[in-house]
């Protein structure tokens, strides 16, 4: 059987498909993959899955090995092996407010932070070890409009280039955690196929670096 | 199991938290199902079974000499089946070898292990076996700052390489042992990764592991057992627990381990009776997948006999039955009448391999495939009984 390689759609797409470019593994563009979630090429079964899905795909031994963000993980911690910080795709989990707000360093922060976030884990780990009390809003995007329309204090959300703060007039407080790409691996592929498996990890690895 | 000498024993489902804390680490306990009896002690139901033997080798048989073989088959409940399996119970086989220490009890443990996936009708399976106290060594020897260390052991526990490898950037000491550890889903394969293992660890407890792992690797050909015993020195498994030995058996397309096991020779003294122990469990819920996967559902139970009356052939329908279940046959009486077109049809519903219609006292009709013959009764079960031999 072929290795099987869960890449994500979206952000990480692009760098998924370079990477594997430069590893010398296969060379695929995004417009040849178009509207396939599928494809076998060069001794490689490539599947296409959402960012938040990888990990399952790889947890549950339908994917060998996958592209994921880190900050998938944090909210999903799972069951493979985080074998390579593949460099790419690098963002920050950040804890913003309103350019008006008063808040700014911890000793600023009401005794009970409200915080909206698309993050939940993430975020409620970051107060964990800062030993501040916080009440987490779960939401599913448009998180940067809670704090204009009273629903929270302060956002923690994925910036990469600061734009959506700004258009938003979001003002950064803290940083929560900093993410890349990750390469995860299934925990029994590693074990029932490691050849192949480990061979095509050396090739990702160098090539990440 | 039996044949290898292992009692069947049955423990406690209720257990209180008191007790299974003396062997469960916090986030294990976090799973259990827990809730307060009458007097309002905290019990849980018990989510694995090693506990309660051990609670059993140490209590009520702490008079039987060691070693003590027990094995055991029950469901298992844990309150958090994670996003995985979402079941909240799964059934499980296992057994315990208490009160034996050294490589030959390690290998009899991982074969009888081998066997039951064997006997559970698995085709394709393997084995990888390590020792956590390689780990040990190397994170000994690498004489980490303890708050590092502490890091090094959660990220190893989460497979979390990138962390680890951070961790580790941190110090400025650039081992072997270092680069082992950063190696370590790679340190696997057969008795040629024991030496070159050998040549890059200075540390005596590492030694003593590599040694412990040839020698069990012997053993296990000896088993019978060369061709699906893989060694994985970078096996993975909770590292507080287990003293020694460690192995997993995999499956050839599912990608979780199907039975797991190791030595585990401090959890006997939280009981009072400090023993060295190995033992394994095997997921049964996790073979059956791994063998409907391989080729369709597994086959019901055999039934070896039909047996139908019409008219007054009841009595004698009984008797045949009895005779069939005293040669060991399954057979099973039809409790009410039918005629034999209709007993055709019935047999074809049950599954058996034979029908036999009684119409009344005398000969009776014997179907086999395709053949139909009158026999006298006694005939028929001996024609049943020396076909099936």
């Amino acid at each position: 059987m072929k290795v099987s390689l869960a890449i994500p759609t979206g952000v990480l797409l692009e760098g998924s498909l370079s990477l594997l470019e430069r590893a010398g593994v296969s060379r695929v563009t995004a417009a040849q993959l178009g509207r396939r979630l599928f494809l076998e090429r060069d001794g490689l079964r490539l599947v296409l899955v959402r960012p938040a899905d990888v990990a399952a795909y790889v947890d549950h031994g339908a994917a060998d090995l996958g592209v994921v963000g880190k900050d998938q993980l944090w909210e999903n911690p799972g069951d493979h092996y985080e074998l390579v910080d593949l460099g790419f795709g690098a963002c920050r989990l950040i804890l913003a407010v309103p350019e008006t707000s008063p808040i700014a360093g911890p000793e600023t922060w009401p005794p009970l932070l409200r915080v909206a976030t698309k993050y939940p884990v993430a975020t409620a780990e970051f107060f964990r070890r800062s030993g501040h009390a916080v009440d987490i809003v779960r939401l599913h995007g448009a998180v940067e409009l809670a704090p204009q329309v009273g629903l929270a204090d302060a956002i923690a959300d994925l910036t990469a280039t600061g734009a959506t703060l700004r258009e938003n007039h979001l003002r950064v407080v803290a940083e929560v955690g900093s993410s890349t790409a990750r390469l995860i691996a299934n925990q029994a592929s590693l074990k029932t196929r490691s050849g192949e498996v480990q061979a095509l990890v050396t090739k990702l690895r160098s090539a990440a670096r | 199991m039996r044949r290898w000498g292992y009692r069947f024993v049955v423990t406690p489902t209720l257990e209180s938290v008191d007790a299974l804390a003396l062997g469960l680490g916090p986030e294990q306990q976090r799973r259990l199902f827990k809730f307060a009896d009458a007097d309002g002690s905290l019990i849980a139901l018990v989510g694995e079974k090693t506990i309660p033997v051990a609670r059993l080798a140490a209590g009520q048989l702490r008079s039987a000499p060691l070693p003590l073989r027990l094995c055991y088959a029950a469901s298992v409940v844990s309150n958090d089946g994670g996003r995985f399996a979402n079941r909240r119970e799964t059934h499980q086989v296992g057994a315990e070898l208490v009160g034996a220490a050294g490589p030959a009890a390690d290998a009899e443990v991982i074969a009888l292990a081998v066997r039951c996936l064997d006997a559970a009708g698995l085709k394709r399976y393997q084995v990888d076996v390590g020792h956590s106290e390689f780990f040990h060594g190397l994170l000994a020897g690498l004489k980490l700052p303890a708050e590092i260390e502490s890091g090094v052991r959660a990220a190893l526990a989460a497979r979390d390489f990138v962390a680890l490898e951070r961790l580790l950037e941190t110090t400025p000491l650039r081992s072997a042992e270092r680069e082992l550890l950063l190696r370590f889903p790679a340190l696997r394969g057969g008795r040629e990764i024991l030496d070159a293992a050998g040549r890059l660890v200075a540390n005596r407890r590492s030694e003593r592991a590599l040694a412990d792992l040839a020698r069990v690797e012997e053993l296990l050909r000896e088993h019978g057992l060369g061709g699906q015993v893989n060694l994985d020195l970078g096996a993975i498994r909770d590292f507080d627990y287990y003293t020694g030995v460690i192995f997993e058996g995999y499956g050839a397309d599912l990608g979780r381990p199907l039975a797991v096991g190791g030595r585990y020779d401090r959890l006997l003294e939280r009981f009072g009776r400090p023993a060295p122990a190995t033992g394994f469990v095997v997921h049964l819920d996790l073979v059956a997948e791994a063998i409907a996967r391989a080729g369709g559902p597994p086959d019901l139970p055999r039934l070896d006999a039909a047996v139908a009356w019409s008219a007054a052939g009841l009595p004698v329908a009984l008797k045949l039955g009895s005779s069939l279940r005293l040669f060991g046959m399954r057979a099973v009486v039809d409790t009410e009448s039918r005629s034999l077109a209709a007993a055709r049809r019935w047999r074809g519903q049950v599954g058996a391999q034979s029908l036999v219609h009684c119409g009344g006292a005398g000969p009776v009709t014997w179907a086999a495939g395709s053949r139909t013959r009158r026999l006298p009764p006694e005939q028929v079960v001996a024609q049943i009984v020396g076909a099936l031999r």
